[in-house]
This record gives structure tokens, sequence and C-alpha cells, in this order.
């Protein structure tokens, strides 16, 4: 029965590149070649952080970034601030909830040019049960046999509930996180 | 000195028996800095002390008096000097992004490693009970040279403006 199911999406996604031959190409992430940082702050002093599981699903042509779309799924339990202590507090409830919301979406709904080689990708990030509408700038840069995509972002953390309770405060943690990415991909197929 | 240092005491007890909450971090942040600065000043202090003379000790003091007090000095520096260094092994070793009152980042002097850390939080804490001995001691004694030998040793710190005859 599953076997079917992938099959008839298999079809179906066929149909549909076939259908819409203008929507760019499809592109894989290089896991290894490939970062997801977040820094927080404390004491207004950088306490960097990375995920090390997450995998980005990219149609896009770079002339014609319109029709292309960015999907990443972030495991967030493989969250690591390389300190023992943070790493175990961040796994509770008051902040990211392992337990609760393991995973994290960006789905992106519009994908444009600003200039020269700097995009934006507009969309929806779920991250810890909140949906938030979010831009994430890029440069694409192009090689012979793949591309890099590479860029930072600023999230409030208190939109998320990330660290709720008394932690909402922002005196000690603060309330801004910088994402930065650099995703080394290859066309698929 | 001796106000910053029982702040400090304070503060390393306070922040070390609180339940994690911002409040400890604070703590914390407030335990290092004020660590930060009393090396410094311990340095300040060595340096004046090499370059100036000590204050000669009370003539008619027994030896094991004047031994007690050399030592207990001499046991002061090293933990002044002991125990800040110590605790920035222990937030090196923890790998703690620290600015010295939000100002100056405090370099890490050993490398990232859980059990260095927890290692030298224990000779942390057995420095502190130390220096809170030698403490006694040495409050004890600076009390007992005023009021039962009656002499100037405690009251010779003051600026000579402030002294009545």
């Amino acid at each position: 029965m599953k076997e079917i199911v992938v099959l008839l999406g298999l079809c179906g996604l066929v149909l549909a590149g076939a259908l819409n031959p203008a929507q760019g190409a499809d592109w894989k992430m290089d896991a290894a070649g490939s970062k997801l940082e977040f820094i927080a702050t404390f004491e207004k002093t950088a306490a960097p952080g990375v995920f090390k599981e997450f995998d980005a699903r990219l149609r896009f042509e770079p002339e014609k970034p319109a029709g292309g779309s960015l999907d990443v799924t972030i495991k967030v339990t493989s969250a690591d601030m390389s300190i023992a202590d943070v790493n175990k507090e961040i796994r509770g409830k008051d902040w990211f909830d392992y337990a609760g919301f393991p995973q994290a979406e960006f789905r992106s709904t519009d994908l444009r040019r600003k200039e020269g080689n700097h995009y934006v990708a507009r969309g929806t990030l779920s991250l810890k049960g909140v949906k938030q509408p979010v831009e994430v700038p890029f440069t694409w840069t192009g090689s012979a046999d793949g591309a890099t995509m590479e860029g930072e972002l600023t999230l409030k953390r208190g939109a998320f509930g990330i660290g709720s309770g008394e932690w909402a405060a922002s005196n000690v943690i603060g309330a801004d996180v910088k994402v930065k990415f650099k995703v080394k991909l290859r066309k698929a197929g | 000195m001796a106000v910053l240092i029982l702040a400090q005491i304070t503060l390393g007890v306070m922040a070390a028996t609180w339940r994690v909450s911002p409040a400890k971090l604070e703590l914390f942040f407030w335990h290092k800095s004020t660590g930060m600065l009393i090396l410094a000043l311990v340095a300040l202090r060595l340096l004046w002390r090499l370059a100036n003379p000590t204050p000669a000790l009370p003539s008619g003091m027994p030896a094991w008096e004047r031994a007690a007090a050399r030592s207990s000095h001499l046991l002061l520096y090293l933990l002044m000097i002991a125990l800040p260094v110590s605790g920035w092994i222990v937030n090196s070793a923890s790998n703690i992004p620290f600015r010295i009152f939000w100002l100056i980042p405090l370099p890490a002097i050993v490398a990232a490693d859980k059990s260095t850390a927890d290692l030298v939080a224990l000779v942390h804490g057995g420095l502190f009970a130390a220096l809170a001995l030698v403490l006694v001691a040495h409050i004890g004694a600076a009390l007992r040279h005023h009021f039962v030998k009656r002499n100037a040793v405690l009251i010779r710190m003051l600026p000579d403006a402030w002294r009545t005859p």
C-alpha cells in the first residue's frame, strides 16, 4: 500500500515537473559542506550554537527565481551550544522543548531576486509549535559542480516562546537570535 | 579590597546555591566580573608591595606570632591569586562566553573540557574553604591586636589624618 502511495506521489511529481518546466532545477543539500548556526547572546556576549542536523530542498533557477521554492527541515534536537550545562537546559519545556517539538520547518511561499546574486525567500517558519512569517535573505554563488547559498537573519526568540516564563526577560539572555546558514547544493537527478 | 572580597564571597555562595534561573546567571556574571577585578587589584597590590617596604611588626611579638602573621599573609596572597585564576579556568573549561562587566572579553586559558571544569570547580570550592579559615584567623588576629594587645596594628591601616591620637 505504502509503495503505491509513494509511486503515485512520484508520478505526480514527474507530471508536475513536466507541466511546469519554468519552475527551475531541483537542488539537494550536501550536508558535509553545510552549516546552520544560531547565535544567542548571554550578558551581551555572543553565545553561538549550531543545529547539527538539517536538510534543505530547493527548486531554484538563479535567473528566474519566481516559481521556485525552498523547504528546510531542522532537527531541533540536534542543537549544540558546546556548553554541557546549557545543552542540558535547552532540551526543557522553557527552551526548545525537545519532547514536544523535535522538528522545525521553513516553507517558502515566494522567492525573488533583490539585486545581483542577492535573493530573498519569504515563507513561514514553524518552530516550537508557532508559525511566523519570516524573510530569509541569501546570496547565491554557482560553481561548476553545484552552488552555495549563504545568509543570515535575526529572529526574536520570544515570538516562538523560546525561553518562556522567567526566561522571557531579555536582560540576561538577549531577545535577538541571529541565524546564519551556509548551504552547499548539488543539482539533483 | 576587603569589602570586595566579602561581597565576592557572598556572590559566589549565592550563585553556587541558587536554583537555575536568570537570577543565578546574573549572580555568576557579577561573581566572575568581581573576581577578575580582584585579580587585577591583587596584581597592583603585589607590585606596590614589592616597590615599598612593608610596615614592621610591633616589637616584642613572640616568634610564633611573627611566623603565624607571615605565613597567614603569604597564604592570603596565594589564595587571592589562586581563587580568581581557578574560577577563570572553570569558566574557560566550561566554554562560557563572558565579558568582564560587559566590556572586556575574557580569553580562555584552558581548552573546553567538562571533566576539567568539574575538577577545577571542586578545587575552587576547596580554596574558598581555605580562604574562609585564613580570614577567620586574620580578622581574629587583627581584633586581638586592637582590643587585647592594644597596639596600633589595625589602626595604622588608616590614613594619617583619620587617626585620633
